[in-house]
């Protein structure tokens, strides 16, 4: 196991290596830089100024200069300089990683303690009625994007209560009550979509391990049903759940985007579609790599998981 | 659904309102403390740096922490000369025919790191923004240079007096340092630290600025006026989807309604949803128009450009694209919300402000009379930002161009390109948004119609209206003034020199307790907050 850790862990550099150039050179192909955004501020545009300002953020050097530059602040962990703020990049990007990773948490278990009970219900319950609504629900959840229902909520609120969650952030030292409000909107909204997903894979990947001979065996000696499912079968059909709970929290962090934006929460999602839109380099870069180790770890504890959930699964040894 | 007033009515009534407040009506008992919530559409572009933009985005949650030299008076909604009082100024005089103006400055005013406001503040700001020979830094973007291309120097006579020199007459010269966009500087401290913080002389000091969340000021006890602020603190909250403002405004999250933010239309859901919110319609001083490349066919050719201008309705934009809310006018903002624009009578008799089936019928006649028919028809390549905003007003112009035999595509230019494609040239046609800081004849004709101004994007460039943009700028008599700066306006749209579409409304809301903060006829200039109360 250890060997192979080391081994993806080595795998992930060179993919963050990749991952690099790619962010670097899909950044400077898009039309415009930050200088054209702040002259698009003024409302005009003056060749010489715009030079000056080049130079001044460094953007007049060669891309491969930069690039290396880049990767020397990463592998120094001095993520440089906002170009918009004006600030090192990490102060500004710390204090919004809490809020998307408490956000994406919150999502994925919400997804999970609605996904997993209501797939196995389904499953056992193979072809009743109540397997027939909660497959309709959960398709219902795959339908609709997590944005749209994000704003539905939103608009339900105001016309139906008269109220929405706080738009300032709060934090969960400053009022806890008001921190869970203000995060379990958005969390459903998102947790629901994903939920849907793990109740489908649950459901088939059970219903599967259902019809295996030693279910049949282990109902035959008379262990209850109960324990059956709960004990063998589920565990035996969680590595297809496990790897979708992985690979659904590494989107989430990426996709939170619209979330974030109507549910006006600090986080790195809604903070990387306005540096975007700025085109600060310096920050895009940073967080959009900060979303591949995300991804990248995510994928490496779902496989590291299969080995605990599976003792069948061993690692090249 | 709420009816509102037609909108020859809508200015009348701001000036009623404007009118029995500048009257004395009946005061209410001010009510110190509380803090006032506020939103933003997007975290401030250039932190604090008023000189280096030209974004509401900017101004509105700046102007709390900066004081001018003088300002349109918070109180009044129709800002002119009348309406300009000291700040930093106590008092002020015109000299030698208009050619000196002296300012007489406070004595009692401190920066908010401490230290004393004097005349070199003054003179740093000034000799910065318009770049003199021997200014102590360089702007690093400077959109205004223009507006203070007839100052000749700024002299700190004694450490409370200065003198802004001028090479000719230019009474106009007091209503841009009125501006929201004029505020002074610190001498002290860098011009480009205001991007990251604020050192000001306002009523509220930084207290917090977490980017893109809030920015939040305290109240600054050493504020020079005695009494003022009323508040205790103001919170801008950053909130970028506009659902999510208007929800946050009509549950009461937030109490002001975002400078040009509220449409006719969501206007009429939030009074419909809560009645006692107060809306006011106002003139933002920022208007649709068509810019067209005059330095290349086919817009060279004026017929080409009048057939456009008549062949657009007006009163159709207003009523497809801001259902109602705008108002029809010139190059200056429309009468009785703007103080120059031109009259009604003689607005429905330029071209395109006539009847819209007989407007269409002269534009084909042009067209035909310039080379183009139905069988060989123009056709141009129309560009926008690609804001919704923009969008629409462009689509529903393709629609009306179509009508008079023009084929235009629509292309959308990346808000990061569009201002260097218009600067360039880099268009034939184009649908676009202006705003323009005070409602005065300068400000608007130097920055958009001047030969050579960098923002006049469709390149129009008359030595005769040059020559009557400078005389009207030296005008003392302001009746005189005014016809001369109508008979411009005329000029302009004789020559289609840059076809104004419609001047936009904003339905200003605040929550009933919100009292003191009176929109005026241009969005850039009442946002100091320092009259401001809560009736809570």
């Amino acid at each position: 196991m250890k060997t192979y850790i080391l081994r993806r862990i080595a795998i992930a550099v060179l993919t963050l290596l990749g991952m690099s150039v790619v962010i670097f050179g899909l950044l400077r192909l898009a039309p415009g830089d930050i200088v054209d955004i702040l002259f698009a501020a003024a409302g005009y545009v003056d060749a010489e100024q715009k030079q000056a300002i080049l130079q001044e953020l460094g953007m007049d050097r060669p891309y491969w200069v930069q690039y290396l530059e880049w990767l020397w602040q990463i592998v120094t962990g001095d993520l440089g300089k906002s170009y918009r703020y004006e600030l090192p990049a990490w102060q500004l990007i710390k204090p919004l990683l809490p809020v998307t990773l408490e956000l994406a948490g919150l999502a994925i278990l919400i997804s999970v303690l609605l996904g997993v009970p209501t797939g196995v219900i389904s499953a056992v319950r193979q072809d009743s009625g109540l397997d027939y609504v909660l497959r309709m629900l959960s398709l219902a959840g795959l339908s609709m994007p997590s944005f749209w229902l994000a704003m539905v909520i939103i608009l339900g609120c105001v016309a139906w209560l008269g109220w929405i969650p706080p738009v300032t952030y709060v934090g969960p030292t400053d009022n806890l009550r008001l921190h869970a409000v203000q995060f379990m909107l958005p969390a459903l909204a998102v947790g629901y979509r994903s939920s849907a997903l793990i109740m489908r894979i649950t459901r088939s990947a059970l219903l599967e391990v259902l019809r295996e001979d030693y279910i049949r065996t282990a109902l035959a000696k008379g262990q209850t049903a109960r324990v059956v499912v709960w004990r063998h079968a589920l565990r035996n059909a969680m590595l297809p759940v496990v790897t979708v709970i992985g690979i659904e929290f590494a989107f989430m962090i990426g996709g939170l985007v619209v979330t974030e934006t109507v549910f006006n929460l600090p986080g790195v999602a809604r903070f990387l579609v306005e540096a975007i839109q700025w085109r600060d380099y310096p920050m895009v870069q940073n967080l959009v790599m900060f979303i591949a180790i995300v991804v990248i770890l995510s994928n490496l504890v779902v496989d590291v998981l299969y080995g605990v959930l599976d003792p069948r699964v061993r690692y090249g040894e | 659904m709420i009816r509102f007033q037609p909108l020859a009515r809508v200015g009348s009534a701001v000036l009623a309102l404007a009118a029995t407040l500048a009257a004395g009506a009946p005061a209410e008992a001010t009510k110190p403390g509380g803090v006032l919530t506020l939103t933003l559409r997007e975290d401030l572009p250039q932190g604090f740096a008023v000189h280096e933009t030209s974004t509401i985005s900017t101004v509105w949650p700046s102007a709390p922490c900066l004081n001018n030299l003088v300002l349109f008076d918070p109180l009044k909604a129709t800002e002119s000369v009348d309406t300009v009082i000291g700040e930093l100024a106590e008092k002020w005089s015109w000299q030698d025919g208009y050619r000196n103006l002296v300012f007489f400055l406070r004595k009692d005013v401190k920066w908010h790191d401490g230290k004393p406001f004097t005349s070199k503040d003054v003179k740093h700001t000034y000799d910065t923004v318009r770049e003199a020979p021997d200014a102590p830094q360089k702007l690093r973007i400077n959109p205004r240079n223009d507006w203070y291309a007839n100052v000749e120097a700024v002299e700190a006579a004694d450490a409370y007096t200065v003198i802004f020199r001028l090479k000719r007459p230019q009474p106009s010269l007091l209503l841009m340092l009125a501006s929201g966009y004029s505020p002074v500087y610190a001498a002290h401290v860098p011009a480009a630290s205001y991007r990251t913080g604020c050192v000001g002389t306002g009523p509220f000091k930084v207290k917090e600025w977490r980017k893109g969340e809030f920015l939040e000021y305290v109240r600054n006890p050493d504020y020079f006026v005695k009494g003022r602020p009323y508040l205790d603190g103001l919170k801008y909250v950053v909130i970028k989807e506009p659902g999510t403002r208007i929800a946050a405004l009509r549950t009461g999250q937030v109490d002001v309604s975002f400078p040009n933010e509220v449409s006719k239309t969501n206007a009429e859901q939030l009074k419909a949803a809560v009645p006692k919110l107060v809306i006011t319609p106002y003139s933002t001083n920022v208007n649709d128009n068509i810019i067209m490349n005059i330095k290349k066919p086919p817009f060279d050719n004026v017929k080409v450009r009048l057939a456009v201008s008549r062949g657009i309705d007006r009163r159709g934009v207003i009523q497809a694209v801001h259902q109602g809310g705008a108002l029809v006018g010139a190059a200056m903002a429309p009468k009785p919300q703007g103080v120059w624009g031109l009259l009604e009578s003689d607005l429905s008799a330029q071209p395109g402000y006539g009847k819209p089936a007989d407007e269409k019928a002269k534009a084909r006649k042009l067209l035909g009379e310039a080379g183009y028919s139905p069988q060989s028809p123009l056709k141009v390549e129309m560009v926008t930002r690609n804001i919704a905003i923009y969008v629409t007003m462009a689509s529903f112009v393709i629609s009306e161009l179509k009508q008079i035999g023009i084929e235009a595509t629509l292309k959308q230019i990346e808000t990061a390109q569009w201002h260097a494609t218009a600067t360039r040239g880099d268009y034939q046609i184009g649908a676009n948004l202006t705003g323009i800081g005070p409602d005065d004849p300068d400000a608007n004709f130097y920055e958009n119609f001047a030969c050579g101004s960098p923002r006049n994007y469709s390149f129009y460039c008359n030595e005769q209206v040059m020559a009557q943009i400078h005389q009207q700028s030296q005008e003392l008599d302001p009746k005189k003034r005014l016809a001369q700066v109508q008979a411009i306006q005329k000029k302009l749209e004789e020559e289609a020199a840059r076809p104004l579409l419609d001047w936009r409304l904003d339905y200003f809301t605040v929550w009933p307790h919100v009292k003191n903060l009176l929109p005026h006829q241009s969005i850039y200039n009442f946002a100091r907050m320092q009259e401001v109360w809560l009736d809570k």
